[in-house]
Parts: C-alpha cells; structure tokens; sequence
C-alpha cells in the first residue's frame, strides 16, 4: 500500500516550537489519507527514545556523506558584515578552522580561553552559545545554527 | 498473629519485599498497617503527582529507598513538553528537611536540577545509589557534588538522559577514599571525559560490576579498564569508528579473554565491526546483549556474532539483523527470554529487503520457547503470523508491536490484524503488557476487552473506528492500570462511561483523539479525585483567544491521573489543570 510523502523542507512539523527550525530540514512530514486528525511527524513516530533517533539521524548523515549542504552564517565581533559557510565541505574543527582564518585573516582556535586569540564560539540549537569544539564533529554540525568569532578577552 | 509481639511481627514483614505484597499487608488492620508503615524501606511511586513528599514522609518515616516516576510515558517520543513537569526538588527539600535516612534514589523522566543533585549529596550521609532514567534539567556539575559528596556511594546509574556536559571534570571529584563502587553507568554523556581520572576510579573500586562508559573512551583506555577490572559482569563501551590496527586489536582482545565473569554487553554506537569480534573469547557466557545503537553493523557481522551467544536471555538489535538473522537467533538462542528489535530505516529510504518482517518474528517464537517479552518494529505483519505466534508463544508477559506505518493492514489478505491480536490475548494469559498497531477496528478492543484479563498497560496508536473500542477496554481490562492512545478516534462517549474506572488506574493519555474540552471538563467535575490536564503547545497563550474557548474544541493532548492531593501547582503556561 503506497502512501504518498510530502516533503516540507521549510516547515518545522516539529511539536517542540521553542526550538529555531533547521536551515536543513532533515524531518519528514508523513500525512497518511485518513482523517485530518491522524498524522504522524518524524519526531514524535515510531515510538522511539530520542537516544536511537539522534544515533539514527547521525547515521543518515554520514551515509549521505553531508550531501545536504549545511550553510550558516559567520560573524566577526565588531564587523557588521557576516559571512557564509558550508560545514559540510569540512572534515572536522581543524579544517574548519582552517578554512575561517584564512577567510577572517586571523588566528581562529577553539577550545582553549587564550587571551590572544581570536576563539570560536556557536550558537545551538537551543539558542545558547557554546565554545566549539567540545563535542564530536557530526553531532556539532546537528546542532551548530551560526557561528561567531569573539575578541579575545571575552571569554 | 496478632498476639505476637511487634517486633517479631515486623520481622515477618522484613520477608515480603514486593510493593504489592506490602501494600495488601497493610491493608489488614490498624495495628498491621502500622508496623507495616513504620518498618518500611522501600517506596515506589509510579505518579509523582499521586501524593506529595510531605504525606509521605509522614506515612513511611522509616523510608531508605525511593523510586518515582514523573512524565507519562509518551513524553519519550516528544509528545509532552519540556517543562511539563515532574520536578524532583520539592521531593529532596522535603526529604532532607526531615531528616529521612535515603540510601537509594531512582527516577524516571524526572526534572532533575543541579541544585537538587547538591542538595541530595549533603542532606544524606548514607547515600548509596542514584538511578536516573530518561531524566533531564541537569549537568555535570550536579554529578560533580554526587561524586564529591556522598562518601558511601555504590551505585550511579544514568541510564538515556539528557545531561549538559561541561567536559569530564566530574569524575576527578570522586575522592581517593572512594573506594565503594559497583556500579558505574554514563554512557549517555556527549562530552569528553577525563581518561585518567576514569581509571584511576576503576582501579581503586575492587568491587565495580557494572562499568558502561560514553563515546568519548577509545579503545585503548577501554583496554586499560578492563584489564584492571577483570571482575566485571557488565560492560557498556564507546565508539569505535576506526578498525583498530593489529596490535590495539590484540591487546584488547586480551584484555577481553580475563574478563571471565561478563555476562552483560552493551552500548556499540558507531563500532567497527573488528572491534565487535574482539568480544568473540566471552561470547558464550554472555546472558544480555544490547546491540541497539550499534547502527553501523552490517547484518552478516551481528549474524556471525550472535551465533557464539548460545545462553542469550535478552538480546536488543536493530531491524538490520533481517529475518535471516532472526533464524540464526532463533536456532541459537534458546534460553532467549526477551527480544527488542528497533528500526533502523526510519523514513523508508533505503529500499532494503533485509528489514525484518512476520517471517523473522514467527521464528523467533518457534525457536525460543522461554520468549515471554518482545518489542518489535517491522515494516508488515499478517495475521496468520501473529495466530502462529499466539500458538508457539502463549508464555508472552509483554508484546509490543510496531508496524512503522499506520494503518497498514495484513500485507497478503489486506485485512486488519484484528484476527492476530485476538489471538495474542486470548492465548497469552498471563499478557500485562501490550501495543497495538497496523490496521486495526474496534474488533480488537472487543478481543482486547474479554480475553486480557491481566493486561495492566496498553498503548494504542492509529487505531479503531468508534467510541465503542475503548469502551470494550475500560469495561473489560480489570486490571487496566496504565492507558495510552494516540491518534484514534475515541470521544466524550468513551471518556465519561465510567468514571470510578479512574480510580482503579494510575493514568490515561489521549493525543489527537476525538475528546472535546466539554467533555473534559465534565469528567473533571464529575471526579474531583482527578487531575485532569489539557497540554496545548501550539496555543499562543493569547487571553483573546482563551475567553472565546468552545467546549466543542477537540483536545489536543489529554492526561489524567489520580491523586490524593489535589491539582499541582507547578504546572507550566501550556498545561490547563480542569
């Protein structure tokens, strides 16, 4: 028995909408044809613990080999001006840091508070900001929504 | 009996450890339920929100162990918010207020803050053991104070929960003097931990039995740990994504070998498939095998794994074993007692026919005789599947089916499965626990109603057509304790036909059914021994919008429970307390 899938990349079907939605929307809306009523998102069915779901979805990404591009946005503090940056080109931190000295010509780390140079932080899912590097490298580009590149003496 | 003095009598009760038992006890007579009352050290407390930390404190002065229960159980699948509740504080205040002597704390789907952690770890000296499940609102930091404070403990088990890792400081603040673990579980942490500090606490507790790391362990200090801690009986490891070289692999493998009393592995998330052959010196003692997360791993590898693991109780793999590896199990596997197979497709985008399917599940329960717990997603099932099961497996204590589409009727007649889980409960008689789905009319709630007499839990999903399904459960299931439906088309009829049915159940769940706020807060006058809550999350809070409210609204998401203490105070802007 076939059902049909409707894809919506923009619309978050998720049930928690304090969360900001994906700029890659990875979730699936599955509308069955019954009664309005009976719908089933990919958050809340099949009945699984968030645990396997998250090893699930990480799963899918790295099988997709980041096919889905992952574009965010990156800001200098004090320069207006952001930039734009897709994660999935990058293996782990190291390129990544990489990558965004070469773009902001400075020195970008993460990890340690140095008091001379410039450290990398992200803004979650949850909205918080976090220094990066802390968590493995799948599990950050799950949850990275922008990325900011403080002055020094900040953190 | 009652001519014996107290304290032999309280002695007779030291006997009967089961909360059921203990509670019936009381029940006798006055001076019975007093002995009873005051020599009681364990307390178990499926609803938070039943009785509050007061009145039971005063009840069970005695009390040294405590298990509690927040969320229902939906909020595992993201169907309840965040901060609905279940908040442990108020329980710890209470508790160390009154200068209880705890020992033991376990909770699921609980609110659990650092600030309660701290306060638990000074307010008892005696403290033991702390099971956290599914619990969430907490840090590291917390563990911190657990590890730094409480000097006896044994046991910290943190079994899925979700933990703000601050980076692995925590395991330093174990003191030197600890030297009382048993057991040790943070498999469920994200960050990085600190290796020395893990091994220096493995090394110096002779009596860990239980040691279930996070990712964050490689393979090399995983070796390290076991080679100290020959002893244990019960390993989760981490992540090994990388194939080991040569020597890594036969160090660790060496370390395995002397590992003698394993019984009991877990965790795999993102494992190589050498670093599971590695194990293969244990395989054969091993009684409990979770290879649930272990989503990498090809079939051919779980397959030629499995067939060393020939005194297997409980096994829990993903549905990527297929129905060929399910026969292996099936003839390997024969002291098997409890089978979970989780899906590991779950948007259908792989068009693999290697999932599992009604083939793979009537073997199992050809082969294994001692079956008597499943869980089982699959993508099809047919009614002559489940007959045949209902007949090689009338032993089934809980069966948990999961079809991941809705609806889906039996893939070879297109009928429901009505027939099947008719047959389920009418030859399980001893069925407590049971999950329905596929395509399903209230047939089967008729079934459901007049075979299951013990079933205590049911959950139903995308099922039945009228009001009269549900009615065939409240009315037939005697034993009903815990009710959860989603998504099925029961109304006001079904809600209100017997009210005082509520007060021999712990909870009812209904989402996206067809129960109008009329109807609810009928129920709600009707039972004032009821807490009968409405959760709107996708209301704006808009006052405008609340004083026009239609009682012909339909209830997104409905849960009600009893209690003896009235309507909580807690309860967050999106929960209406009727």
């Amino acid at each position: 028995m076939e059902n049909s899938n409707s894809y919506s990349p923009y619309s978050s079907s998720s049930v928690d909408s304090t969360k900001p939605s994906l700029s890659v929307n990875l979730s699936l809306s599955l509308t069955f044809p019954s009664t309005s009523s009976q719908r089933a998102t990919s958050q809340d069915w099949p009945p699984i613990k968030p645990r396997l779901r998250d090893t699930l979805k990480s799963l899918r990404l790295r099988q997709r080999g980041y096919n889905t591009a992952l574009f965010i946005k990156v800001y200098m503090e004090g320069v207006p001006i952001g930039r734009k940056l897709d994660l999935s080109t990058f293996s782990g931190y190291e390129s990544l840091l990489e990558n965004l000295s070469g773009m902001f010509d400075t020195s970008v780390i993460c990890g340690n508070r140095d008091r001379k140079h410039h450290v990398l932080t992200y803004q979650d899912k949850d909205g918080d900001w976090m220094m990066v590097g802390d968590i493995p490298w799948d599990m950050f580009l799950e949850t990275v929504r922008r990325l900011k590149i403080t002055r020094p003496e900040r953190c | 009996m009652n001519y014996f003095p107290d304290e032999v009598i309280e002695h007779i009760f030291d006997f009967i450890a089961s909360h059921k038992d203990r509670n019936s006890i009381s029940l006798v007579s006055k001076s019975w339920h007093k002995i009873e009352r005051c020599s009681r050290k364990r307390v178990f407390i499926g609803n938070c929100y039943a009785i509050n930390p007061e009145r039971l404190i005063e009840r069970f002065p005695s009390l040294r162990s405590l298990t509690l229960k927040g969320k229902p159980h939906f909020a595992d699948f993201n169907l309840v918010p965040h901060e609905w509740g279940g908040f442990v504080h108020p329980w710890i205040v209470a508790l160390a207020k009154a200068r209880v002597g705890l020992e033991e704390l376990r909770l699921k789907r609980m609110v659990v803050s650092d600030e309660s952690l701290e306060l638990l770890s000074r307010s008892f000296s005696s403290f033991k053991s702390l099971v956290l499940v599914s619990c969430e609102g907490f840090t590291t930091d917390g563990l911190a104070s657990v590890a730094a404070n409480c000097r006896h403990l044994r046991e910290l088990d943190l079994q899925e929960n979700e933990i703000d890792d601050h980076r692995g400081q925590w395991l330093n603040c174990f003191p030197e003097s600890s030297t009382a673990l048993t057991s040790l579980n943070f498999s469920c942490l994200k960050g990085e931990t600190n290796l020395a500090a893990l091994e220096r606490l493995v090394a110096r507790s002779p009596n860990l039995e239980s040691l279930k790391v996070n990712r964050a362990v490689p393979l090399d200090a995983l070796t390290r740990l076991m080679s100290c801690a020959p002893q244990l009986v019960d390993l989760g490891v981490g992540s090994y994504e990388n194939e080991p070289d040569q020597e890594s692999f036969m160090k660790l493998m060496a370390a395995i070998k002397k590992c003698t009393e394993l019984r009991s592995l877990s965790g795999f998330s993102e494992v190589a498939p050498l670093c599971l052959t590695a194990f293969y010196p244990i395989c054969q003692n091993l009684t409990s095998l979770n290879l649930s997360y272990a989503a990498e791993i090809q079939g051919n590898h779980l397959i030629r794994f499995i067939q060393f693991c020939k005194r297997l109780q409980r096994l829990w793999i993903l549905d990527s074993i297929g129905d060929k590896g399910l026969e292996v199990v099936a003839s390997t596997c024969k002291e098997l007692q409890e089978l979970r197979v989780f899906p590991s497709d779950l948007h259908d985008e792989e068009d693999n026919d290697t999932a599992v399917t009604e083939i793979g599940l009537v073997a199992i329960s050809a082969g294994c005789p001692k079956l008597h717990s499943i869980l089982y997603f699959c993508k099809q099932m047919t009614n002559a599947a489940l007959i045949t099961v209902a007949k090689n497996c009338p032993n089934f204590i809980r069966f948990r089916l999961c079809i991941l589409e809705p609806n889906k009727p039996d893939h070879t007649t297109s009928q429901s499965l009505d027939e099947g889980f008719g047959a389920i409960v009418q030859a399980c008689k001893g069925l407590r626990r049971l999950s329905v789905s596929g395509l399903l009319t209230d047939k089967v709630f008729l079934y459901i109603g007049m075979y299951a007499e013990q079933l205590e839990m049911l959950s139903i999903a995308f099922a039945g057509d009228t009001d009269k399904g549900m009615l065939y459960v409240l009315n037939g299931c005697k034993k009903m304790r815990k009710l959860e439906i989603r998504d099925s088309p029961f109304g006001n009829a079904a809600l209100l036909a017997d009210v005082d049915k509520y007060r021999t159940m712990r909870s009812l769940w209904m989402s996206s059914c067809e129960v109008t706020l009329g109807g609810c807060k009928r129920l709600a006058r009707n039972a004032p021994w009821l807490n009968v809550e409405i959760i709107n999350e996708n209301e704006n809070n808009d006052v405008m919008e609340r004083n026009e409210e239609d009682e012909r609204e339909k209830v997104d998401r409905l849960y009600l429970y009893r209690t003896v203490v009235g309507a909580r105070k807690d309860a967050p802007p999106c929960v209406t307390i009727l």
